[in-house]
């Protein structure tokens, strides 16, 4: 099929981050090359531009441990692209702030991992949270606009309303709560982080009233957690669509948990061919574009235009075949194994279990 | 059931804070770009968007009706049900 054009870009600078949490959507199994150079980004920003993308978000890991981030923000606004950062946070100072305001930058999304400092720095494996208030006030003293993002799970998700009075605390635009999807780390993790029924009901419940309390004045976007849906959610609206992400060591995925989560496909590098060749050509980006890949039950279903099948990283890790119909949907002959998670979770007596915190791909490349 | 009060005449709609007003390359079409969104504008969006510099409402509906010759109080109605469209949604400001 003929690719349309994306719009929007999210550039992973590195893996490398001060923090360990144990949701992280990164690879638990990252490679270790080297990352992309500054020059290599700037042409990529420019080859994402020509290719019809509008926004770019610097991600990682971390991407402030990259100490070109501000010469990157710079570039991809030469490159007339809306500019993104997403971060924890660490090592915004003052100075940074301003030098990347100066940049150009247009917005930041903070992560927060809860309202309370020793629950927050519990989750994040680091003395982390001060640090985050601190920069939350840099931001906004910088005059960027901020988002708040939480990741929500089992050990936060009853202190969603003290969550949200931490944004309008600090001033935010926008704040993101976002139930934990299961890739990466957090898939590891999920016995240890899947929310209750219970709690998902209440959670639902906080998120839609502090909506229409705060309207006009904060956006709030509550995130449900899919295993708890009866249809899947329209991943990416569609593979090949509108997004592409490209990763710490130059691959091109249609979508930032592809390459853990879906081993048999094989993902191209900016360092060997061009971005528009890989998103326009590429075996990995055309493999579930439109709807000739659908197996049944999405081919006759009618909803194969509005959810597009799911998400195929979630039909890979649950049931071993990526071009399955995503599992969360109860119309999936696979549904049984979302069901025997939550029946085990729901019915169980033992109220938490240990996790395992993220690690860096090479702990001493760490430097801050 | 939510009040609605009309935007008055000498209010002055501004972009909100991290909102840009683009050419769109691929499509020659004006788009709002902001965190986590983008919204293609259609040309009377595009055309009032493009007066939100400071001045007031009633500024922006008299030159584009003299602009496209149309009817002021027309024209007005619609001006104001889309600053108040895209105020909702915290891309505008009034001042």
């Amino acid at each position: 099929m003929i690719a349309p054009r994306p719009y929007a870009l999210l550039a992973e600078l590195t893996y490398r981050c001060p923090l360990h949490c144990p949701y992280c959507s990164n690879p638990a199994r990252a490679r270790n090359d080297s990352e992309l150079t500054t020059d290599e980004w700037h042409r990529v920003l420019r080859e994402a531009t020509e290719l019809g993308v509008l926004q770019v978000g610097f991600s990682g890991g971390e991407p402030l441990v990259r100490r070109d981030l501000a010469n990157l923000v710079h570039g991809a606004r030469e490159a007339k692209l809306y500019t993104n950062l997403i971060t924890s946070g660490v090592g915004l100072d003052e100075s940074r702030a301003s030098e990347l305001r100066e940049a150009g930058l247009d917005s930041v999304q903070l992560s927060f991992q809860s309202d309370d400092i020793d629950l927050a720095d519990e989750i994040a494996g680091a003395r982390a949270h001060q640090t985050k208030l601190a920069a939350a006030s840099f931001i906004r003293a910088a005059g960027i606009p901020l988002s708040l993002n939480f990741v929500i799970h089992r050990r936060n998700i009853d202190r969603l309303p003290q969550m949200i009075a931490l944004a309008e605390a600090l001033g935010a635009e926008r704040v993101e709560l976002a139930n934990v999807q299961f890739y990466g780390w957090a898939f590891l993790n999920r016995a240890a982080l899947l929310p209750t029924r219970q709690q998902v009901v209440r959670a639902q419940e906080v998120a839609t009233a502090a909506k229409a309390r705060l309207a006009g004045k904060i956006d709030i976007f509550y995130v449900l957690p899919d295993y708890y849906e009866t249809r899947p959610k329209p991943c990416l609206n569609g593979w090949g669509q509108r997004y592409l992400t490209v990763n710490p060591i130059g691959e091109v995925l249609p979508c930032p948990t592809a390459s853990s989560a879906i081993p048999d496909l094989r993902f191209e590098n900016v360092r060997a061919r061009s971005l528009d060749w890989i998103w326009r050509e590429s075996e990995s980006f055309n493999r579930f574009r439109g709807t000739e890949w659908m197996p049944e039950p999405c081919r006759s279903c009618p909803q194969k235009e509005i959810d597009f099948g799911g998400c195929h990283c979630q039909a890979a890790l649950l049931t071993g075949n990526a071009a399955n119909t995503d599992p969360v949907c109860t119309l999936s002959p696979n549904r049984v194994l979302v069901d025997a998670v939550l029946r085990d979770l729901n019915l169980s007596l033992v109220g938490t279990f240990d996790w395992m915190p993220r690690v860096n791909p090479n702990k001493d490349a760490l430097q801050l | 059931m939510l009040m609605t009060t009309q935007i008055a005449d000498d209010a002055r709609p501004r972009l909100a804070r991290g909102v840009r007003l683009q050419i769109d390359g691929t499509t020659g079409k004006s788009v709002l770009l902001f965190p986590e969104g983008i919204l293609e504008l259609n040309e009377t969006a595009q055309e009032i968007l493009a007066r939100c510099d400071g001045q007031e409402l009633s500024d922006i509906a008299r030159a584009l009706a003299e602009e496209y010759d149309v009817d002021l109080v027309t024209l007005a109605a619609d001006v104001r049900e889309i600053l108040a469209d895209l105020q909702r949604r915290k891309l505008v400001e009034l001042s």
